[in-house]
């Protein structure tokens, strides 16, 4: 199995991960390595194909082909429930946020954990098991927000709620967190602090995080690893400290079509070959 | 540039005006054709609803008399407590008691028939299609005739009505309720599904706690509409104050059926604005 020969640290491995809408081709083969206790940043222009990887993964769109392992599972080969199951281990924040507004916040919490929970006692907030109340509790404390516990969702603030999102994640208790543009519907500071509790999480609690990111200056503020995606490929793996303008140059080459994008690969591949 | 504009006359501006023929418009004769064959095939079907319903203006006129008699009997509504008043209000009692029921006990068939037939919380295909089946019919059979069979089956009376309005309004209400669920924001389902909740998990986690104000809107809209069924049901024999009005109108009792008519006036509006007045509530 591909989970033993990888190192153990890799929470979600994936290899030559292709989609395609019809006759245009969002993802060419994309390879992601996401360790346990880093962030990694997807960058890219739009349409280059960052919050699509994150979809195919969790299985909300599906994918062309690829192998995805996932906490030491090959789940591209699962199907159904056994892939349902698998996918456990990884846990994803929207940029939406999507949480139930007009539920409590500890309610939207809890629901991270259905999955562990019988369909009777799930049915409604009040017949939640206490075991996962306080554990939602705990891990609300975890995002500094156990105070606000018995608000309704709608009421916080867009960073507080993207915060309560984040516990619903951990409440999942997932190995692996996928981050698909957690911060571009907040304000700056709120950003800030989001990813600041990304970045914290990842290593105090040994958690593997991607995020997608639209703000270089945050990436490498707050991540360890970028990955740069062009027209549906990886262009470069780094880390952050070793980024250069020139680098997201080329990620955001204004008007980018597809042909040019193949361009550009060519001759980043010319020059490390010459 | 704005100077040059300002200073120059009208007129010097219109011979400078820039002007081009528009081209002839190549689809519109089958436009105007289309238009004029809709409008007279409206006409021809309003000429034959004309002769299919009868309707003669004169006799309008020629029976205006015998309308002045019967509005003549009626007034002033007899006011009797013990033989008219009092069992007008015990039977618009029933009556409003026919609605409620007939609504609340709809909630759990609709509730479940509206999930499976929603595309967003369906099961699978056909399932939905099955369920939106049931639903057209319970809501293509008029609740008066729901009404008449469980005459038949539980004789005359209020609980006939109640069974009627449970039958018509789920089919009504799962329509909506199911419609209200396909408008929703899907993301918070989403998220669930992502975190491995199962399908009755997402949709009671999720789906049910987003639409509960659309929810609510429409089942008092529903609560509404049927205390008003449920009258017309009494004339059938399903009890209730539309049963008394029938005997009143049967017994040449006009003043009678007036006093009737104004306790239901009463119920609907009271029902009406209360309705209303919540509905307004749940939308903030």
């Amino acid at each position: 199995m591909v989970g033993q020969v990888l190192h153990s640290d890799v929470a979600l491995s994936v290899r030559g991960l292709r989609k395609s809408f019809g006759a245009k081709r969002v993802l060419d083969g994309v390879d992601l390595d996401l360790r346990r206790g880093e962030v990694v940043s997807l960058l890219g222009a739009n349409g280059s194909g960052k919050s699509t990887t994150l979809r195919c993964v969790m299985g909300l769109m599906p994918d062309d082909g690829g192998e995805i392992t996932l906490s030491g599972r090959r789940i591209d080969t699962l199907s159904g429930a056994a892939r349902g199951k698998a996918l456990r281990e990884a846990a994803m924040v929207f940029q939406k946020i999507h949480l139930v507004p007009r539920r409590t916040v500890l309610a939207n919490v809890c629901a991270g954990g259905f999955a562990r929970v019988g369909a009777w006692s799930s049915l409604s907030p009040a017949l939640y098991p206490k075991d996962l109340q306080e554990e939602a509790m705990a891990c609300l404390d975890r995002v500094g927000l156990a105070d606000r516990a018995h608000d309704r969702a709608a009421g916080l603030s867009g960073g507080q709620q993207q915060r309560v999102a984040i516990a619903r994640a951990l409440c999942q208790r997932a190995d692996v967190l996928l981050a698909d543009e957690p911060v571009s519907a907040l304000d700056p500071r709120a950003a800030e602090q989001v990813m600041a509790l990304l970045h914290e999480l990842a290593h105090a609690e040994h958690i593997a995080v991607a995020a997608v990111l639209h703000q270089p200056d945050l990436a490498r503020r707050y991540t360890d690893r970028a990955v740069g995606l062009l027209g549906g490929r990886v262009l470069f793996t780094k880390a952050v400290d070793a980024l250069t303008e020139d680098d997201l140059d080329t990620l955001y080459l204004p008007d980018r079509t597809d042909a040019s994008a193949d361009d550009v690969l060519r001759e980043l591949t010319l020059e490390k070959v010459s | 540039m704005t100077s040059v504009l300002s200073t120059s006359s009208p007129e010097a501006r219109e011979t400078h005006v820039r002007r081009m023929p528009v081209p002839a418009d190549p689809a519109r004769g089958r436009r105007v054709a289309w238009t004029v064959c809709a409008l007279v095939l409206l006409l021809l079907l309003h000429a034959l609803a004309f002769r299919g319903t009868e309707i003669r203006p004169s006799l309008l006129v020629s029976g205006w008399s015998s309308m002045t008699g019967f509005l003549a009997d009626a007034f002033p509504p007899d006011l009797s407590w013990n033989t008219t008043l009092r069992p007008a209000l015990e039977a618009t009692g029933v009556t409003l008691w026919i609605g409620l029921l007939g609504t609340t006990l709809s909630v759990p068939t609709a509730v479940v028939l509206a999930v499976l037939a929603s595309r967003t919380t369906a099961p699978n295909r056909a399932v939905y299609q099955a369920a939106r089946s049931v639903l057209s019919v319970l809501r293509a059979v008029p609740d008066i005739v729901f009404a008449l069979i469980f005459v038949t089956a539980v004789g005359l009376g209020p609980f006939a009505g109640v069974l009627a309005l449970i039958c018509h309004n789920t089919g009504v209400m799962g329509k909506l309720w199911a419609e209200a669920m396909e408008e929703i924001d899907r993301g918070p389902q989403e998220a669930l599904r992502s975190a491995g909740a199962t399908r009755l998990q997402q949709v009671s986690g999720a789906t049910i706690p987003m639409v509960v104000p659309q929810w609510s809107g429409l089942l008092l809209y529903r609560f509404d509409v049927n205390v008003r069924s449920s009258l017309v049901l009494g004339l059938v024999g399903a009890g209730g104050i539309g049963l008394l009005i029938n005997r009143s109108i049967q017994d040449f009792r006009f003043d009678q059926m007036l006093t009737q008519i104004l306790v239901v006036l009463v119920l609907i509006i009271v029902v009406d604005q209360v309705s209303a007045f919540i509905r307004r509530r749940l939308a903030v």
